[in-house]
């Protein structure tokens, strides 16, 4: 269900955010630099307002540098770059690691708790804690695209939900997602089909409070990424079956090429990588070294 | 140059000669804390075919670690248990699956871990290197420590056959079962899947990716405590508690793992004292491990181990 409101909900987000200033610190990490790229850690604001976190990596030499943001993991830590990447990535790419509010670096006051954010106060859209998070994630390529050294022509949002998809709606200067519907996408369907976590936490929170289905329903339609679909203009790579994913594929509006998992994270690392340096013009890719066949 | 095919590779490090002592004095400091456990029923996550617990307990240091309990709703007699380990940045899940399966299941989250952070938080990236080259207040030392008491609470808990307790994880859990494995005896049967934390020295030249780059980091800015560093790795290598394994256990490792490099993980089963072992090296899989079909075996190997 779309709601009627749609628009209005996220326009509202969208000029709160524009309310308060970014407000940008960049402190260089030396442990975290290398001979090929200088890391930073960034402290910026959201809305709220309240204050956010993330790692900010930048090769040496001329640039400007194609740039991967990584946005809205569902879980406490952010990383510099993801676990088991190549950290050779960083000489290529500039890559800025966002952390949402709770998450860690950006934990205090505020600390998510994992499971449980996912429905913290789900019972009413202005609450919900995701809409937050979503102008975090716009906030963080607000503030990617703000740096000098980004080539504004290879700009990717990478994530392992759908908050790179919802991000390249409602903020315009990213050309390409990686992005994965799992969070958000016919939530309480999925949810009704699983114990698993993190959609559990749907069914958990709806056994305890059967009278606020509705409530929920709608809370969650404001984040159907069905109706993000037709502002998404971003190149993008979307994880999933064409039965399940198919749908929300073929309501992207620009490219998009839906590919299913290999149950293999080699196989699917790669592919992602290699599609990332095809979209940006890296030409090869840069992998780690059990990858390198 | 070609690289050494993975199950000849071997490794660097070296078992100091004190492993054994060092562990068993670091025990015995943990002896004499009582685990003082507090259980608390939680409705919002419990389900028709579970009950679901906070835990939490006192460790090493005093600090107070926390934990899932999960029990099936319906039971008969006391219950085979199974205690799971996170990997470095898991966020420990509520193990519900195993519970509605018939276990007593315990999901232990660490020191610095959600909900286990009040009194020990290096960060991730961090926990690698914390104090790294002190072995006696070495990061890891309390986090392993955290582990076995872990399996302490499961040995305490009345609903549980304490005869029919297993151990399982994969990546730093993968790491964490082979050191329960090693230093508590009564583990009846564990799981090692992608094992972390082994071969820590090998695995920094085998792999330029976090989380190993940690120590890469660490040594690129402070290349003096290179042999320092190595010596303290030496008593928290998961290689080097393989020795004092005795029970069946089985590893899965993927030999394209671009994390923990399947020439650490070969290492470590090499390392395994116990007659009843399998290796399990899946081919064309990354840090997964070849999960998606090794889940099975997991289960039936436990099934065997703990319920028959």
């Amino acid at each position: 269900m779309h709601p009627d409101d749609f628009d209005a909900y996220w326009n509202g987000v969208i000029q709160e955010l524009k309310q308060v200033p970014p407000a940008a610190e960049v402190k260089e990490i030396p442990l975290r630099s290398t001979e090929y790229c200088t890391a930073y850690t960034v402290r910026f604001s959201g809305i709220g307002p309240y204050r956010l976190f993330g790692y900010l990596s930048i090769p040496r030499g001329e640039g400007p540098f194609p740039a991967l943001v990584y946005l809205g993991g569902y879980r406490s830590v952010v990383e510099v770059i993801p676990q088991g990447d190549a950290n050779e990535k960083r000489e290529r790419y500039l890559i800025f690691s966002a952390a949402s509010r709770g998450q860690r670096n950006a934990d205090r006051p505020y600390e998510a708790r994992v499971p449980g954010l996912l429905t913290e106060g789900v019972e009413d859209p202005a609450t919900y804690i995701m809409r937050a998070w979503v102008a975090d994630c716009c906030r963080a390529v607000e503030y990617l695209l703000s740096r000098p050294e980004v080539d504004r022509e290879r700009v990717a949002a990478v994530g392992g939900n759908e908050l790179p998809l919802l991000t390249a709606a409602l903020y315009s200067g990213l050309t390409h997602v990686v992005a994965e519907p799992v969070l958000f996408y016919r939530a309480l369907e999925r949810a009704s089909g699983t114990c698993a976590y993190p959609l559990e936490e749907f069914n958990d929170y709806l056994r305890i409070y059967p009278n606020r289905r509705a409530a929920v329903a709608k809370t969650l339609s404001y984040f159907e990424p069905l109706s993000f679909a037709p502002m998404v203009e971003a190149t993008t790579l979307l994880w999933g079956h064409s039965e399940s994913a198919g749908p929300l594929a073929a309501a992207l509006k620009g490219e998009v090429e839906l590919h299913s998992s290999e149950a293999s994270r080699y196989r699917d690392g790669v592919y992602q990588e290699k599609w990332l340096a095809r979209q940006l013009g890296l030409g090869k890719p840069v992998l780690p070294a059990h990858w390198q066949v | 140059m070609d690289r050494v095919a993975p199950e000849y590779y071997g490794t660097s490090m070296v078992r100091p000669d004190d492993f054994d002592a060092f562990w068993d004095r670091i025990l015995a400091q943990a002896e004499r804390i009582p685990l003082q456990p507090t259980v608390k029923f939680l409705e919002l996550r419990s389900s028709t075919e579970v009950d679901v617990y906070e835990v939490h307990y006192d460790s090493l240091d005093k600090v107070r670690v926390a934990g899932w309990y999960c029990l099936p709703k319906e039971r008969k007699g006391k219950l085979p248990a199974l205690l799971q380990l996170p990997g470095y940045l898991q966020d420990p899940p509520i193990p519900k699956e195993w519970a509605a399966d018939g276990y007593a299941v315990f999901f232990a989250a660490p020191r610095g871990k959600l909900r286990s952070r009040a009194q020990f938080d290096p960060g991730y990236p961090g926990l690698l290197t914390h104090n790294i080259v002190d072995p006696n207040t070495y990061g890891y030392r309390g986090f392993f420590i955290d582990a076995v008491r872990a399996f302490d609470f499961l040995l305490s808990r009345e609903e549980v056959n304490a005869g029919r307790i297993g151990v399982t994880g994969s990546s730093q859990g993968g790491a964490l079962a082979l050191v329960v494995a090693g230093l508590r005896s009564e583990v009846r049967a564990a799981a090692a899947g992608a094992p972390y934390l082994c071969g820590f020295m090998d695995a920094i030249t085998l792999t330029h990716t976090y989380p190993y780059q940690e120590i890469r980091d660490y040594l690129r800015l402070y290349p003096e405590h290179e042999s320092a560093v190595r010596r303290t790795l030496s008593y928290f290598d998961g290689i080097h508690f393989g020795p004092r394994i005795r029970c069946p256990i089985m590893v899965n490792i993927g030999l394209q793992d671009n994390v923990c490099p399947p020439e650490t993980g070969y290492a470590a089963f090499a390392a395994i004292a116990s007659e009843d072992k399998t290796l399990y090296p899946y081919d064309q899989c990354g840090h997964d491990a070849g999960s998606a079909t090794h889940s099975a075996l997991i289960d039936a190997f436990f099934e065997t181990h703990l319920k028959r």
